[in-house]
């Protein structure tokens, strides 16, 4: 039986090691070559990635007419870095000053971003969550409202980015505004689920004992639900910090996305992949510590030791 | 209790008059290089308070249209592709023309424009490339009835050239530097330098804030002639690549090709180009081609009258 632990670190590794047979072994892949010295062949350039034909086709024709011979090394397409350039641009994104008077160190970008993401959960969440557990016990209030959330969590939310400028200026406010529609009709839906699922014995036997209205939803429901409505709401934080580049491309440039679409501009792509497993690691480190959190809050719920 | 009302009001209206002035610039090396003002602190030298926003070269029409920004750094032909939205502005200064950053590049065995005749080119329909392709097929003495036009976002089309679909593609730097470096062989064969003026880049201001705040613009139009002098200055300039290039994540050598493939336009030369004339030679006679060709694009169903998107009167004040 191998235990859990050494599950999570395969589950890493594998990746990893299929990333670093690609980036290391040339005979995997590498359909290019990085040209080291151009030799005799006017458009080659130091530097330069050329198919691997091309540079065969130039070589032959250069030893036949004994010119000087161009050389490189096998290479990858520009766009799959290998793993120790990442990791150096990595180290190297946050150690860097930032070089215009103006300009903000990574960290600074990413705790803005965090902001934003912060900004637009709780939000989402003020209004998301008690209209879900509303939609999951009246039926009232979910035949009013369930059809219309249905149909709007169809509408792609970058699509509002124009209109959110024009109400709410160029700053946060249209990027939180983005990932609050991004998140909140799911939001609404997932928790009206949850809370339809309790285990209506419980229900009934409350009211049986004389509890009604708003008592039970107090008193019964939500305590009922808590725990599930915890998980819904970590899966829902991670679903946020998928509108978040999106987000911050509406209004000026910030945060992470600014550092994401400049590298990438300019084909730096160490430094795009080094930026895409910053938020990664974020993501899952924040998912981590709300799973412990979880385990200390709701100590009776199992499912969550099962899962998290 | 009228008169405490115009108290309320007017301090309400007060910040309108002392807010800073909101500019929003992009990654383009004629924007890019306010950087240097912004650095160097020459805008407050100038008595000048601005914000400049940095944005993504859509959104940053998308606010200016909102009207949240003062002002936006646009092509000419943009400009009026807003105005014909309905965002009321005025084109009040320029920054630079492109000068071999745009271009048509061409699969390796295609030479020159003439070779294209009959095949298929991956453009942005409607975009400056597009404008650009065509006054390449004019001079060829060609049409775009001789070529087959594919619609191609310009971010897609080094990957579109390398496949072998097109014989070409139009796109801006540092694109069509992408493109060239993925197709080895591949060329520029007609490119913004071969005209230029066809591609001009200019300052909008709304009108409002023109109105109100025309003192300030009038400075700001001063800090710009000390821009260009500053990056045009061979003792200079190595310093102003090194702001302009770190601003946008590159290393000065990879910059400088890009800043030399854009003319910077000082206040003198400014001054001729905003006189009323045809052609590529006056702001006027190319906005006139960009609107005609807009029109054709069906980007806007009337015409624009030009001359009402442009205010020479910054420029040509003593």
């Amino acid at each position: 039986m191998i235990s859990r632990r050494t599950l999570t670190f395969l589950s890493f590794l594998l990746p990893l090691l299929a990333w670093c047979a690609v980036s290391y072994v040339p005979a995997l892949w590498h359909p290019q070559m990085l040209i080291e010295d151009p030799g005799s062949v006017d458009y080659f350039q130091t530097g330069m990635r050329v198919a691997l034909a091309t540079f065969d086709d130039e070589l032959a024709q250069a030893k036949a007419e004994s010119r000087a011979e161009p050389t490189g090394w096998p290479a990858n397409p520009i766009y799959l870095p290998a793993p120790d350039e990442v990791v150096r641009a990595f180290y190297s994104a946050f150690t860097t000053k930032p070089e215009t008077r103006d300009g903000v160190w990574l960290h600074q970008s990413l705790w803005h971003s965090i902001q934003v993401i912060f900004w637009g959960f709780t939000i989402s969440s003020i209004f998301g969550v008690p209209l879900g557990i509303l939609c999951g016990t009246s039926r009232l209030v979910a035949g009013l409202s369930e059809p219309f959330i249905e149909f709007f969590r169809y509408l792609p939310a970058p699509a509002f980015g124009a209109l959110a400028v024009a109400i709410l200026g160029i700053y946060d406010g249209p990027k939180i505004a983005i990932i609050v529609i991004g998140t909140f009709f799911q939001q609404v839906l997932i928790i009206a689920n949850t809370t339809r699922k309790l285990d209506f014995a419980l229900v009934e036997a409350a009211q049986t004992l004389g509890t009604r209205g708003f008592r039970l939803l107090t008193r019964v429901v939500i305590p009922g639900i808590l725990p599930d409505l915890y998980r819904d709401q970590r899966i829902l934080l991670g679903w946020a910090w998928t509108y978040l580049i999106v987000a911050e491309l509406i209004g000026t440039t910030t945060g992470i996305t600014w550092f994401i679409t400049q590298q990438a501009r300019y084909q730096h792509f160490p430094n795009v992949f080094a930026a895409i497993f910053i938020i990664g690691i974020i993501g899952v480190g924040t998912d981590q510590v709300l799973a412990m959190l979880g385990r200390r809050l709701f100590p009776w719920d199992r499912v969550t030791e099962r899962t998290a | 209790m009228v008169r405490k009302l115009y108290f309320l009001l007017a301090l309400l209206a007060m910040p309108a008059f002392s807010a800073p002035l909101k500019i929003g610039y992009s990654d383009y090396p004629g924007w890019v290089a306010w950087q240097v003002a912004i650095d160097k602190g020459w805008l407050k030298e100038a008595g000048l308070d601005t914000e400049f926003q940095w944005f993504d070269y859509s959104p940053s029409m998308d606010a200016f249209g909102a009207g949240k920004i003062d002002a936006d750094l646009v092509t000419n032909g943009d400009a009026l592709v807003m105005a014909g939205g309905g965002s009321k502005s005025l084109m009040v200064m320029l920054t630079d023309y492109s000068d071999g950053n745009d271009m048509i590049v061409g699969r390796p065995g295609i030479k020159s424009i003439k070779d294209l005749k009959g095949k298929k080119i991956g453009v942005e329909i409607g975009l400056v490339e597009h404008l650009l392709l065509l006054d390449g097929l004019k001079k060829a003495g060609m049409s775009e009835a001789d070529v087959t036009l594919v619609n191609t976002k310009t971010n897609d089309t080094p990957q579109v050239l390398a496949s072998g679909e097109v014989a070409a593609i139009g796109a801006w730097q540092p694109i069509s530097g992408m493109a060239m470096r993925a197709l080895p062989g591949s060329k520029p064969i007609h490119t913004s330098a071969d005209q230029p003026g066809l591609i001009y880049d200019v300052l909008v201001v709304s009108p409002e804030s023109f109105k109100a705040r025309r003192a300030d613009w009038q400075k700001l139009i001063g800090v710009w002639d000390r821009v260009v002098h500053y990056i045009d200055d061979p003792k200079t300039q190595d310093d102003a690549v090194k702001i302009m290039s770190a601003r946008v994540g590159l290393t000065p050598e990879a910059y400088k090709p890009l800043l030399k493939a854009t003319h910077l336009i000082d206040l003198a030369e400014g001054r001729k180009l905003f006189v009323k004339a045809d052609g590529f030679g006056s702001l006027y006679g190319s906005s006139e081609i960009a609107n005609e060709f807009n029109f054709k694009n069906a980007v806007y169903k009337d015409k624009l009258d030009v001359g009402s998107f442009i205010d020479p009167s910054l420029m040509l004040a003593k």
